[in-house]
């Protein structure tokens, strides 16, 4: 153990006089948890809205008020025809176009079913699903409004059925609260697998592993000395990160720190051990790097954080079982939203066990001192 | 036994040979020397010996260890010295010492009476980093690093490429007390000059040894009569030199030409300075001179490549 207390001293000291590998450690990823988390934005305002009111009537009139008192919407355009409004969504000119059809209000005082029809501009998926959510929501509410004055007894009588949703553990489906957990171990896995993936081939680049090599360090201590400096550096971050998320983005902390402290650091050992080995068996920075970012492309696009895995294809999300970031912001996001325990979590936590054991293996395995 | 034992080693990279049934024999003791132009071979037999490397066939030892079984027991008992500069150019000096003193187990102060000749030169840089050395700095810190465990066998790859005059002068200097300290050096060199501070020298060629020998033995093998030429213009000067009908070779060698002729005759200087007037060169100077390392070089390797 005592010649892997060298080999780290050696890396720190190598990593303290190297700038800006050093600020990428200590500073990016922080940097980048604060940018990113309040670019991750899934509520969109101001979406443009054009409005078609044939009816003309106070209760139009109080729908429309209705749509314009919200951050959402701006009631850009008022047209006379949808035919008119359907060119203002070909021109991109509109998200929105609500259309009042005429006996809007006669409608809803005697038959009590009133119709209104919105038109969404789908091009943008993400923002067509949230205008027409957003929209649904306005005509609810202005519904609740009405309903004591003209249809609760209509309602009462009928015993008429409503959903009504109930987001658990994120009750008001704060972006944030789901997002910044996630974006924090993402950011970090690509940082400690770049550095991993970096270091043992730069040795051989400089040349500084053919002088290693003839001493009698032992390939498991050799990779012991690179694996635990990224380590810590590591845990520092996710230490920050999880400050940072605590009192900036207020992300609320059910469950036990102590024990996602300890699932990270089991679960850092997966990204290091990886790069270490794409390391070890790349022969330039620049072909390990290629390799590593074929890796970690794949796990980020694949982790659920930006798309997620239900809307996947069957074959991705078998690919995906081992995608050790799925499983990491899966338990981050249970323990510290949900309150889980190490019980609920054991799963996944042996199937990162497993992996961290596999890669490092074999990365002692692949590390060759000898050649030819 | 034997400090360095190569037994019919052979090592291609691809379809080229690197190192062709090479067998040597390094004694204990023994300042060793592998000389041989840039692609001789002489980089792979270091790395094979310092287990960097594995031969393709053939067996080697060094200090009595079989270079794949003990391969452990080899990276305890050698110093090696890589051709290219391969410490830590972000550390300084007494880091990357104490560094190698570390992973080997030992510490600096422990061996510093083998280093201290050597290191009492870099003391005053000590908190340099190593990036920051000259060529001759650079290379004494590499050779304290590998000397520093206290090792039995020093292998040096070209360790005086690229310094300058002066400091190569020093470093074969400390070579010699290192020997007097019993430690068995196998150096390479590219610099023939060099090849005369050695006790015995291997010259290579192609991944071949072509002939291992005492540099006194080495030049006094030479076979034919030679003379050293010297006229105002080199370049013509060779050429009527070659077409000379009793020249057996000829190269430039320094300021003069080196002249061997097929036959010895007693006035062969006399007529060649005629030919050379005659051929309008002036002043011409021949002289005899005893045969260098380098002549003999050149004569077996014209012996393995029959002239074009």
């Amino acid at each position: 153990m005592r010649i892997v207390w060298f080999l780290i001293e050696k890396e720190v000291r190598q990593l303290r006089r190297n700038r800006t590998l050093l600020a990428l450690l200590l500073v990016a990823p922080l940097i980048q948890l604060v940018l990113l988390s309040f670019a991750a934005n899934y509520e969109i305002e101001n979406l443009t809205l054009t409005v078609v009111d044939q009816d003309h009537s106070p209760a139009a009139r109080r729908l429309i008020d209705k749509f314009q008192y919200t951050p959402y919407f701006q009631l850009t355009r008022v047209r006379p025809s949808s035919a008119a409004a359907e060119q203002d969504l070909l021109a991109d000119h509109a998200d929105l176009v609500l259309v009042i059809p005429p006996r809007f209000e006669r409608d809803l005082v005697h038959g009590g079913a009133a119709r209104v029809q919105l038109l969404v501009n789908g091009l943008d998926n993400v923002k067509a699903g949230l205008a027409s959510s957003y929209a649904a929501g306005v005509v609810q509410a202005y519904q609740d409004e009405l309903r004591p004055a003209t249809v609760q007894a209509a309602v009462a009588v009928r015993g008429g059925l409503e959903v009504v949703p109930a987001y658990w553990y994120n009750p008001r489906l704060n972006y944030k609260t789901f997002m910044v957990p996630g974006i924090l171990v993402e950011i970090i896995s690509l940082i400690v697998m770049m550095v991993a993936t970096l270091n043992i081939v730069r040795e051989k680049e400089i040349g500084t592993i053919e002088q290693l090599n003839v001493t009698p360090i032992r390939k498991w201590q050799f990779i012991l000395g690179k694996l635990l400096p990224f380590w810590v550096a590591g845990l520092y971050q996710f230490s920050i990160g999880l400050l940072l998320a605590r009192f900036l983005f207020h992300v609320p902390m059910v469950g036990s720190v102590p024990l996602l402290y300890g699932i990270m650091s089991v679960y850092l050992l997966v990204p290091l051990g990886l790069g270490l080995l794409i390391s070890s068996v790349s022969n330039t920075q620049q072909q390990a790097l290629f390799v590593a970012f074929f890796f970690l492309i794949i796990f980020v696009l694949l982790c659920g954080l930006f798309t997620p895995t239900e809307y996947m294809p069957a074959w991705a999300r078998a690919l995906d079982a081992i995608n050790p970031l799925l499983y990491i912001i899966d338990i981050g996001r249970r323990i510290l939203l949900k309150g889980s325990t190490l019980r609920d979590v054991l799963r996944p936590v042996l199937i990162l066990l497993g992996m961290a054991g596999a890669v490092n293996t074999l990365a002692v395995w692949r590390y060759r001192k000898t050649s030819g | 036994m034997p400090a360095v034992e190569l037994i019919n080693i052979s090592k291609s990279y691809g379809a080229t040979p690197a190192a062709r049934e090479v067998s040597l024999t390094v004694e204990a003791g023994e300042l060793f020397g592998l000389i041989g132009p840039d692609g001789a071979g002489k980089t792979t037999l270091f790395r094979i010996l310092t287990t960097l490397l594995l031969a393709d066939a053939g067996t080697a030892t060094v200090a009595g260890h079989d270079v794949v079984r003990d391969f452990r027991a080899i990276r305890n008992v050698v110093g090696y010295m890589p051709g290219k500069f391969s410490l830590y150019q972000d550390l300084t000096v007494q880091e990357n010492l104490e560094f190698f003193a570390a992973v080997f187990r030992t510490t600096v102060a422990e061996n510093y009476d083998l280093v201290r000749d050597i290191y009492e030169q870099l003391a005053p840089f000590k908190n340099r980093r190593a990036g920051a050395l000259s060529g001759g700095m650079k290379q004494k810190l590499a050779l304290c690093c590998a000397l520093i465990h206290k090792p039995t066998v020093l292998l040096l790859d070209e360790p005086t490429t690229g310094v300058d005059a002066v400091s190569r002068q020093e470093f074969w200097h400390m070579l010699g007390t290192l020997k007097a300290r019993g430690i068995t050096i196998v150096v390479s060199t590219p610099y023939m000059d060099e090849a005369a501070l050695c006790e015995r020298v291997a010259l290579l060629q192609e991944g071949q040894v072509l002939r291992v020998d005492t540099p006194d033995a080495l030049r006094q093998s030479y076979p034919w009569p030679l003379y050293a030429v010297r006229a105002a213009h080199m370049h013509p000067l060779l050429q009527d030199l070659r077409a000379y009908p009793d020249t057996h070779s000829c190269y430039a060698f320094g300021e003069s030409a080196h002249l061997s002729l097929a036959h010895a005759a007693p006035d062969a200087a006399a007529r060649l300075t005629a030919y050379l007037t005659g051929k309008g060169h002036a002043p011409v100077v021949v002289a005899p001179v005893a045969a260098t390392i380098e002549d003999t070089f050149m004569d077996l390797l014209a012996q393995q490549q029959p002239a074009a």
